[in-house]
């Protein structure tokens, strides 16, 4: 997907005035923000259950995983050779499209049902497909419904279409499906369910992420809330994983802490309507599976964050949870950031594996204020690692040169007292001037984006360390 | 108490200085009523935040050690904002991380280093606060004091001292409003949608006043209530209310 995250202002802008996107927005909100407190309390009511606990175990089992990646990737592979799986490795997105066109050749394959897979997003699997003359159909409700939408880019990673109204799905399958218009969720579902099934039943090709990949039995385990994956893993003949490198736990046992924490911290549900560990080709005397598996496991930018400042990003496990907590997202929903991944983690992840130059606003756009931090199933510390990515644009000279200027030289004034406090005293008396003996401030140049939306309150009058020094003065104390 | 009195350092803020000096008051008063001395450094500027957040380690880690070393030589530094003593107590330390030397003296002075409603509470014990304000108030949780220093229950429990305060929790006290420092002068319109709907909440409350314990939320809420036309609402910093009139 090419990545549009240098606009960010701009369509964030847009998203502002979009008065149905906005509705929207705050009633998808609220579920899953209370979703999660609620699961959150009713984990730590079960005697000698801690949430907080769990967090730290979690976030002890990814390091675990990120500290000896290569020798876990070498334990997956040889489990799932040994059960038949065919393990491939894809330098970036190009590679990915190139390896799976591969297979689809190979096999003959003419249509693909997909699963979810944000992999497949980054890579741009759908035009591949669709050029090679192969057919993707994408399978989950959210992704089916932006595909059928004129291939519209997913703005949430697990609620593709957090960004839409029940209402305009109806219209939308009406139009699609040339079916009278639908009022219900259930009814809507129903009828995507049967043009789905045709597809499930004639798909050559499955393809599906990973959620995490298990080292010991060499399995995928996939996390879903729709049966979807059941199908396009288990109905057509080849099976084709797609995932990051990063996404290896070492155990089952670590697979279930993780799982503790995955549901709870997405949807706020105690467990996921179907979670599928998928290990090896269909075997002798088995009923279904895939006679074919390839697992095509993902670098494009990953390995290069290990060792560095930023690795703990990749304890991540794609919950979303950053941004359903996160002010900005809740304001302007997630196609603003312009690639596959929003929200905190995605002002994360767009810029280390997009280029630093080209998602400038995305670390910026943030208030640090944390909350996606302490809602983080394995303790990322998102505001951190935005933080170091604005370090880095100023260390890379990418700042505009006028912020760089004015920085240095507050700075510099900052480091002299006296010369700070005739600064300060000159600029109270200039916004006071400004504020024509009301109390407020309506417009100022030097900040229009702030009094656009809001007053300034003027200040006092003088400095309090003008304040300060005179009555010192007038007690004839001595203070230091 | 009959021990001698401790030496505690004000650090007003910057914005404090520039815009409200009469909550450095507050706060100078307050410390003096629980019986500290209190010695207001006259070289004090800002504590480097703005630089930190924006990305200028450079600059930051300058008016950093200038901090440090106006203030290393008392007992307590309070400071009455949340966001800048995180960045005294959580961020200094991390700053200097390459310099142990340093490092060591971050350390040492942000293990001293306390958001005022915090010190009054955690350190001083107070249950007793000069100020006598009457109505109904709802509190605002700045992030940083909550989320860095863990600031929650302590400016709740001095304003539980005051009589005629009655405290009506708004929705969602602990959602961010918005300022973000510089994030609300480069992304003004996303600013104003997250400060709206805390202004949303704290105007549901019917509150005669919001009380907060940052001078960025305050700036931010007040202007964006005042310029909705909400002219009733008042905007209080804690120490404030807490202290009374001077």
């Amino acid at each position: 997907m090419r990545s549009q995250a240098m606009f960010f202002k701009a369509r964030a802008g847009d998203k502002l005035a979009d008065r149905q996107l906005q509705a929207n927005l705050g009633k998808a909100k609220s579920r899953f923000v209370e979703g999660r407190a609620q699961a959150v309390v009713d984990y730590d009511a079960a005697p000698g259950a801690d949430f907080e606990a769990l967090r730290d175990a979690a976030s002890a089992i990814r390091d675990r995983v990120l500290a000896n990646l290569d020798v876990w990737l070498e334990t997956f592979e040889d489990k799932a050779r040994a059960r038949g799986a065919e393990v491939l490795y894809a330098r970036d997105g190009a590679e990915i499209c190139r390896l799976v066109v591969d297979i689809a050749r190979r096999h003959g394959v003419t249509k693909a049902a997909k699963s979810k897979s944000m992999l497949s997003e980054e890579a741009g699997l759908n035009e591949a497909l669709a050029a090679a003359g192969i057919e993707p159909v994408e399978t989950d409700l959210g992704e089916y419904i932006l595909q059928i939408n004129d291939n519209e880019p997913p703005s949430h990673i697990i609620a593709p279409v957090f960004h839409k109204s029940k209402e305009e799905v109806a219209e939308l399958f009406a139009r699609t499906h040339h079916t009278p218009k639908k009022d219900d969720i259930a009814g809507m579902a129903r009828e995507a369910r049967e043009v789905l099934r045709e597809h499930f039943m004639s798909a050559e090709m499955g393809i599906s992420g990973a959620n995490f990949l298990i080292a010991e039995t060499g399995s995928a385990a996939l996390v879903t809330n729709e049966g979807n994956g059941r199908m396009v893993t288990t109905l057509p003949k080849v099976h084709v994983v797609v995932t990051g490198i990063e996404k290896l736990v070492p155990t089952l046992e670590d697979f279930s802490t993780l799982m503790r924490l995955l549901p709870r911290s997405a949807t706020g549900q105690r467990i996921s309507n179907y979670v599928s560990v998928l290990t090896g080709v269909k075997g002798e005397g088995d009923l279904d599976g895939p006679e074919h598996l390839y697992v095509i496991l993902v670098d494009n930018g990953r390995a290069s964050l290990v060792g560095t400042e930023f690795e703990p990003m990749l304890r991540c496990i794609r919950c979303g949870a950053c941004m359903n907590h996160c002010p900005v997202y809740q304001s302007v929903g997630g196609h603003a950031y312009g690639w596959v991944y929003p929200g905190p983690m995605g002002s994360v992840l767009t810029p280390l594996y997009t280029g630093i130059e080209n998602a400038l606003d995305l670390p910026h756009a943030s208030t640090l204020c944390n909350q996606c931090g302490v809602v983080c199933p394995v303790k990322i510390p998102l505001p951190e690692l935005l933080r170091k990515l604005r370090e880095k644009q100023v260390d890379l000279k990418l700042r505009p040169w006028r912020e760089r200027l004015a920085l240095r030289l507050w700075g510099w004034v900052a480091a002299r007292p006296a010369l700070y406090g005739f600064a300060a005293r000159t600029a109270v008396r200039y916004l006071n001037r400004r504020a024509g003996g009301t109390d407020r401030i309506r417009a100022l140049r030097a900040v229009p984006d702030w009094t656009a939306g809001r007053d300034l309150a003027a200040p006092e009058g003088r400095t309090f360390r003008e304040l300060y020094a005179e009555r010192v003065g007038h007690e004839g104390r001595t203070k230091r | 108490m009959t021990k001698e009195k401790m030496r505690v350092g004000l650090f007003v803020t910057c914005l404090v200085d520039l815009m409200r000096p009469r909550i450095g008051f507050a706060a100078l008063r307050l410390l003096e009523a629980a019986g500290c001395e209190v010695v207001v450094p006259s070289t004090q500027t800002c504590c480097g935040q703005p630089a930190f957040n924006s990305g200028d380690t450079r600059v930051a880690r300058a008016l950093a050690l200038k901090l440090i070393a106006e203030f290393e030589g008392l007992e307590y530094v309070v400071v009455p904002s949340g966001s800048c003593g995180g960045m005294i107590r959580v961020h200094y330390p991390q700053l200097f991380a390459d310099e142990p030397a340093v490092a060591a003296r971050a350390g040492a002075l942000a293990a001293r280093t306390f958001e005022l409603t915090d010190f009054l509470v955690s350190v001083l014990g107070v249950a007793k606060v000069p100020g006598d304000f009457e109505g109904t108030v709802t509190y605002h949780d700045s992030c940083s004091g909550l989320r860095e220093l863990g600031v929650k229950a302590q400016p709740r429990a001095l304003l539980a001292h005051m009589p005629g305060v009655e405290l009506k929790e708004m929705a969602a006290s602990e959602e961010c409003c918005g300022f973000g420092g510089m994030f609300s002068v480069k992304f003004g319109d996303i600013s104003t949608r997250i400060v709206d709907r805390k202004c949303d909440n704290i105007l549901a409350t019917g509150a005669d006043a919001v009380v907060l314990g940052d001078l960025g939320c305050m700036l931010n809420i007040e202007g964006r209530l005042r310029r909705r036309g909400d002219e009733r609402t008042r905007v209080l910093h804690v120490a404030e209310v807490l202290a009374g009139e001077d």
